[in-house]
């Protein structure tokens, strides 16, 4: 995929200042979540008002890691088709119009929307008669959950449905809207290099790729780092589990070919593990061990790093 | 033919390394199966089996906007129009093509006919064999979008890869999550396994993605992986799949000759055949030869 200048310029673009830092990683279970919720602790510790995006929709889990229950929630909704049969003249432009095929109209009855609908609006605009309305329908949920410095933004797509891209867009702009009240926004993306990924590394100044040294993990760490370039994202290696018998060379050698330093290597570590069970990050609940020690170092390169978005980043990388 | 799909909602829980030693015991009894990687993203199963390549085949599974400069007036009611932001500029509109979802809602208000939807290459489809399994592998070109169209082709290809072959079985090894893909790998699938670990994500997890097969109306069973790692949150998963009808298919102890294995790129129950995991992996695959008997 080749991208246009201005779409990498529009990508890096914000209307504010604060640093965004992407927390991704290309396959899943690699401990993605592990690292967003111990940064934004040791963002917290070092005195910082942070915003933690959940973007993973579709399995989100950082409130579970925190240990802070969802709340305030809203809905996130799309237009939905309402028939108005009375004006309906069964000229069937909207079934023609519909891309996704949700739309029939069965013989001698009246149309339907049988399938998914992404609220593209289509079938509202070709519709001569004015016959359909704009419903709504809700595909997820946004929950906004706050716990002294820290302000989980969480996405939450409804099980059942598709709409996953949507839900990430609505849990990020909503993050971004209250931008300014925060010094850091930490992001913690799906697993995979889909559109859902990229759509939550929006405006991201640098991005956190975490892998372990598995054949699978230096496979996909490959994958994700090659998105980021296509985007021009500044980025690095975690390398977690790093003890694992596997080649760490192989993760080396995929971070040097994309000119991606190690920003830290985590060891399986109890300490981390109890604090994942718990509900608790091991920066919280045991900020002297080994394992919190990586993170407090992290956050503090990564504050040393971005203390702000540059004027030209916030303007977009020309 | 029967077809089981195996998916977790969570990712890095098992799914792969599970898919593919169930086939290897499963081939071992003379089980004849084909696989189908469906983790689009992130395809593996070819690493963990070790699979030689056969060949790949490119797929257009995605339709996209294109402009023509020559008629674009550079009114811009397309940017006003589309529903996914995916249009920018403020000159001259430029379609983001890894969000464009293809509605073509550009096209019908362009007052010029500049706009038009093409179908665009998104993906390829690898046919790989181990042993004498055939597996059919979805991958996703990076930073492309429409990936459950491209795992319903793969499902369409497995299945007339399985149908030719005369398998007995089609395993899925699915994607994590539980939008899109998902759906699609689950779809058509006579029985789902959801695999899960004792942490409280996992579980989380596990809840949405039965919703998930439930709603599609398809049996499921749980396996737990790693049963040992934490006794708490074992007997809590436990307790909810006891009390949600969520038959338990197997657990499978933590087991550090995976890691080992893995690292060589073979196969636990391979080249250990009497470690822990691999003993609890005969067990369960017995389990899963019952489910198609």
């Amino acid at each position: 995929m080749k991208l246009h200048p201005e779409i990498i310029k529009h990508f890096h673009s914000t209307t504010f200042t604060t640093p965004i830092i992407g927390v991704t990683g290309g396959k899943g279970g690699v401990g993605k979540s592990t690292v967003a919720v111990n940064l934004a602790a040791a963002f917290v510790a070092q005195g910082r008002r942070v915003a933690l995006i959940d973007a993973d929709v579709d399995a989100p889990n950082d409130s579970l890691l925190l240990g802070i229950p969802l709340e305030n929630p809203e809905p996130v909704t799309i237009m939905q088709p309402i028939f108005d049969l009375e004006k309906c003249t069964d000229c069937r432009k909207c079934v023609k119009a519909c891309q996704m095929n949700s739309l029939f109209r069965p013989q001698a009855k009246h149309i339907t929307l049988m399938g998914e609908c992404n609220g593209c609006e289509a079938c509202y605009l070709v519709c001569p008669a004015e016959a359909i309305n704009r419903g709504s329908h809700s595909v997820g949920t946004l929950y906004k959950s706050e716990q002294g410095k820290l302000t989980l933004y969480t996405g939450a797509l409804q099980p059942g449905l598709a709409e996953s891209a949507l839900v990430v867009n609505a849990v990020r702009d909503a993050a971004f809207a209250e931008a300014d009240q925060f010094d850091i926004i930490l992001v913690d993306t799906a697993p995979g290099t889909h559109c859902n990924v990229i759509s939550a590394l929006k405006g991201a100044d640098h991005v956190l790729a975490v892998t372990e040294p598995t054949p699978l993990g230096s496979h996909d760490l490959e994958l994700i780092l090659s998105l980021l370039e296509m985007f021009a994202m500044q980025r690095s290696v975690v390398i977690n589990r790093s003890d694992l018998p596997g080649k760490k060379e192989k993760v080396q050698q995929a971070a040097q070919a994309s000119s991606a330093p190690i920003a830290g290597e985590i060891k399986l570590d109890k300490d981390l593990l109890a604090g994942y069970l718990q509900g608790t990050p091991v920066v919280d609940l045991l900020p002297n061990s080994s394992a919190a020690k990586i993170f407090l170092k992290m956050a503090d390169h990564l504050t040393a790093t971005y203390p702000n978005r540059s004027k030209q980043a916030s303007q977009g990388v020309s | 033919m029967k077809e089981i799909v195996i998916l977790s909602g969570k990712g890095g829980v098992g799914k792969s390394s599970l898919t593919a030693a169930l086939a290897h015991l499963l081939t071992e009894k003379g089980t004849r199966l084909t696989l189908a990687d469906t983790d689009v993203d992130a395809p593996n199963l070819h690493i963990v089996l070790e699979a030689e390549f056969d060949r790949s085949t490119s797929v257009t599974a995605s339709d996209k906007a294109m402009i023509d400069y020559e008629k674009c007036s550079r009114c811009m009611r397309c940017v006003d129009a589309c529903a996914f932001e995916s249009i920018i500029g403020d000159k001259k509109p430029i379609i983001i093509s890894y969000s464009c979802e293809g509605c073509g809602v550009c096209a019908l208000v362009c007052p010029e006919e500049a706009v038009s939807i093409h179908p665009v290459e998104n993906g390829k489809i690898n046919f790989v064999t181990s042993g004498a399994v055939r597996v059919v592998a979805g991958e996703l070109g990076i930073g492309e979008s429409s990936s459950g169209r491209l795992v319903d082709i793969v499902k369409r290809e497995a299945r007339q890869e399985a149908s030719l072959s005369g398998s007995d079985l089609l395993l899925t090894d699915g994607p994590p999550g539980i939008g899109c893909p998902v759906i699609a790998a689950l779809k058509g699938s006579d029985y789902a396994i959801l695999v899960t670990e004792p942490t409280p994500s996992a579980l989380s997890d596990l809840q949405r993605i039965t919703e998930v097969v439930r709603g599609v109306g398809i049996p499921a069973g749980a396996v737990l992986n790693r049963s040992d790692m934490d006794q708490k949150s074992a007997s809590t998963t436990l307790d909810w799949l006891a009390r949600n009808d969520v038959p338990l298919l197997g657990t499978i102890p933590y087991d550090p000759y995976l890691p080992k294995a893995l690292a060589r790129g073979a196969l636990a129950v391979n080249m250990y055949p009497d470690a822990p995991s691999s003993l609890a992996l005969r067990n369960l695959h017995k389990m899963v030869e019952g489910l198609f008997d």
